[in-house]
């Protein structure tokens, strides 16, 4: 993790001379890691593509005024949440709720060993069970490996506003992810 | 709730000093229901880590914007082959030029003039097929070598994403069968006091 931060952190100085080969090297080290966190966000992978390149657009074009090079990981990961409440708040204003919640919960059942597909299938569908901003908050700090300082930053709350969405959907993620089970497919 | 010290979510994202994890450990250490929940959180974390990322659907395309495209000679100076190609073919010119004007010994005949003119004309024709030959190969030679660094690391990010799934469902079938025995210890219980 140091030595990508150093060489993130040459890159960035190269890319602010306009050096367009190191910020395209910039590019395709995040380019993967922004869409997949776009991706759970909007939940569209055409969407996420296309904020995905915006993101990277008005990186290029604010790079300068990124103070710290060592927070690059943050302030693009802002750039891009930002980005992905914009195109939520044009396309559904209202209401917070996820097709997912409104599904029943599933009555525990004969249970079966599951496969690692099922494991994976299993945690998805868990994560669109949770608000935008839990998941959102999941998936920084689990996925991404963000400290609480940083997702603050990103998401421009307080890290006690960050620590209760987390801990709160992490209880719901545990009590989905031990009690699912899947009926008649023994 | 629990009847740990100190918030176990807290412990397990490292957000408590050394007195405190001290703390939650000495108590860890005598209460069962308090290391259950740590490790169903520890599992739900393992689960959420094991989601495999998504490619895009297309790279971000950056440098079709011409203003941010290198300039000829960075293109050149970038890529191995070309840059082989271009010193081959400055070598041909400069054994061409010098064969053309380095000047005769002696008074050429016309005949001799011909014969060396179809020698050069000769030369050039095949080192150029010569070096276009050489320039194919090598791209050839890192393609392939390229496909198989990436198609070693696909198959070894494969089998650790495997391992790391059966994993987390052996942990997940543990914490059932516990909340399962947990449900029928309490059932039995409260059918008893009938």
């Amino acid at each position: 993790m140091i030595f990508r931060e150093v060489e993130d952190r040459d890159l960035i100085a190269q890319a602010r001379r306009d050096n367009v080969e190191a910020f395209n090297l910039l590019v395709s080290r995040w380019e993967k890691r922004i869409f997949n966190y776009l991706l759970r966000l909007v939940k569209n992978r055409e969407d996420a593509q296309d904020l995905a390149q915006d993101v990277f657009v008005k990186a290029h074009q604010n790079l300068r005024k990124l103070e710290d090079p060592s927070r690059f990981a943050p302030w693009l990961y802002r750039i891009a949440h930002n980005e992905a409440y914009s195109m939520l708040r044009k396309n559904r204003p209202e209401t917070d709720l996820d097709d997912a919640q409104q599904e029943p919960w599933l009555e525990p059942g004969p249970t079966r060993r599951m496969l690692p597909i099922e494991v994976s299938l299993a945690v998805e569908r868990a994560l669109k069970r949770l608000s935008k901003e839990q998941r959102e908050a999941v998936i920084l700090k689990v996925y991404q490996g963000f400290k609480f300082e940083e997702m603050s930053q990103i998401l421009g709350c307080p890290v006690s506003t960050v620590k209760s969405r987390l801990y709160t959907a992490l209880d719901l993620l545990k009590d989905t992810l031990t009690s699912v089970e899947m009926r008649g497919k023994e | 709730m629990t009847c740990s010290p100190f918030d176990l979510k807290d412990y397990l994202f490292g957000e408590l000093n050394a007195e405190e994890k001290g703390a939650v450990e000495r108590h860890l250490s005598s209460c069962a229901v308090c290391q259950d929940e740590v490790a169903a959180l520890d599992a739900t974390r393992s689960a959420i880590l094991c989601m495999r990322e998504e490619e895009p659907p297309r790279r971000i395309a950056f440098v079709s914007d011409k203003v941010f495209e290198p300039r000829w000679w960075q293109k050149l100076f970038s890529s191995g082959p070309q840059l082989g190609f271009a010193s081959a073919a400055m070598l041909a010119l400069a054994i061409i030029f010098h064969a053309a004007y380095v000047p005769a010994a002696a008074p050429a005949l016309p005949a001799a003039q011909l014969d060396q003119a179809a020698i050069q004309a000769e030369v050039s024709k095949r080192v150029a097929v010569a070096v276009e030959k050489a320039a194919v190969e090598i791209e050839a030679r890192q393609a392939e070598k390229l496909m198989q660094v990436v198609n070693a690391r696909l198959a070894q990010s494969d089998r650790r994403y495997e391992m790391d799934l059966r994993t987390v469902a052996d942990v997940l079938e543990r914490m059932n069968k516990r909340t399962a025995n947990v449900r029928r210890t309490a059932f039995e219980g409260g059918a008893d006091l009938q």
